[in-house]
């Protein structure tokens, strides 16, 4: 059953971590001083606790299942060299004769 | 940040450290408050008894009575940091053997959300008023306070001293077979 999570593909790309991490700092940072001054106006520390929690609840939905905003920067590989897998070929006919001779 | 895992432990994180930090912001702002409120204290009845007492090293030792009335307003000292006050009763005295003598009469255990309005009437002492030797006879000068315990969310636990206080002297004759 694990395999079936290991399968499930959660990869971002690279400006796509960046602006995640932005992200959850920014809105757990505007929870907490939103919570500090809510509890400090009622006077209840729980309050800001709770306030701080749904910050964190909020930014874990937004930033931990790979959202689609987050693979708009595609890394852009080389194609394949297509002469490295000629040598190979040719290597190995040449290996292949040198045994049939012996 | 490649994998959700990873994701998830740097946003946990940085939860904790903002929370710790919220929780230094909420010390810092009731570090330096004065959590001192003024107290009233009534004695309605005073009693001595000589008595065998038989955790110390003579035979009888002087025991006290004293019933007692308090009421105070605790709604001042309870801020947003405080979790509980632990009240307790004092009083404290000197005899001819020893200059300094402080006894713990009653406590009490005052929750967040509990009543805030302290105002007992006729309360017998919760723990023995014995004294160290036979000095309570005839002793002019019994003072009781109130103080109290701080227990907060974050921070340092102050003993604040009421103010306000009680004197009381002891009458000059035991009583006998008298049941409390």
């Amino acid at each position: 059953m694990l395999s079936a999570f290991k399968s499930i593909p959660t990869h971002m790309d690279y400006k796509g971590q960046k602006l995640a991490e932005q992200i959850f700092q920014g809105v757990i940072l505007v929870s907490a001083v939103i919570g500090f001054i809510y509890g400090f106006t009622i006077q209840q520390f729980g309050w800001t606790v709770y306030i701080m929690l749904a910050g964190f609840t909020i930014s874990c939905l937004l930033t931990l299942p790979p959202w689609p905003v987050y693979r708009k920067n595609h890394l852009n590989w080389q194609p394949a060299m297509p002469e490295t897998s000629g040598e190979n070929r040719d290597k190995l006919q040449e290996i292949q004769k040198k045994k049939k001779h012996k | 940040m490649n994998t959700v895992l990873s994701r998830a432990n740097s946003l946990f994180a940085f939860s904790l450290s903002v929370m710790a930090a919220l929780t230094f912001g909420c010390f810092i702002t009731t570090a330096f408050k004065d959590r001192s409120i003024p107290v009233d204290i009534h004695v309605s009845k005073i009693m001595i008894k000589n008595v065998d007492d038989f955790t110390g090293p003579r035979e009888r030792s002087d025991l006290g009575f004293v019933t007692f009335d308090i009421s105070a307003n605790l709604q001042p000292i309870f801020d947003w940091n405080v979790k509980e006050l632990f009240l307790y009763l004092t009083a404290e005295y000197s005899t001819k053997s020893n200059a300094l003598n402080q006894v713990v009469l009653w406590d009490k255990i005052v929750l967040r959300g509990d009543n805030t309005k302290l105002n007992l009437k006729d309360v017998k002492s919760k723990y023995f008023f014995f004294d160290d030797g036979n000095g309570l006879r005839a002793n002019k000068n019994i003072t009781l306070t109130l103080s109290w315990n701080v227990v907060p969310n974050a921070g340092i636990l102050p003993l604040v001293m009421g103010s306000g206080h009680k004197s009381l002297a002891f009458p000059e004759t035991y009583e006998t077979s008298k049941s409390y």
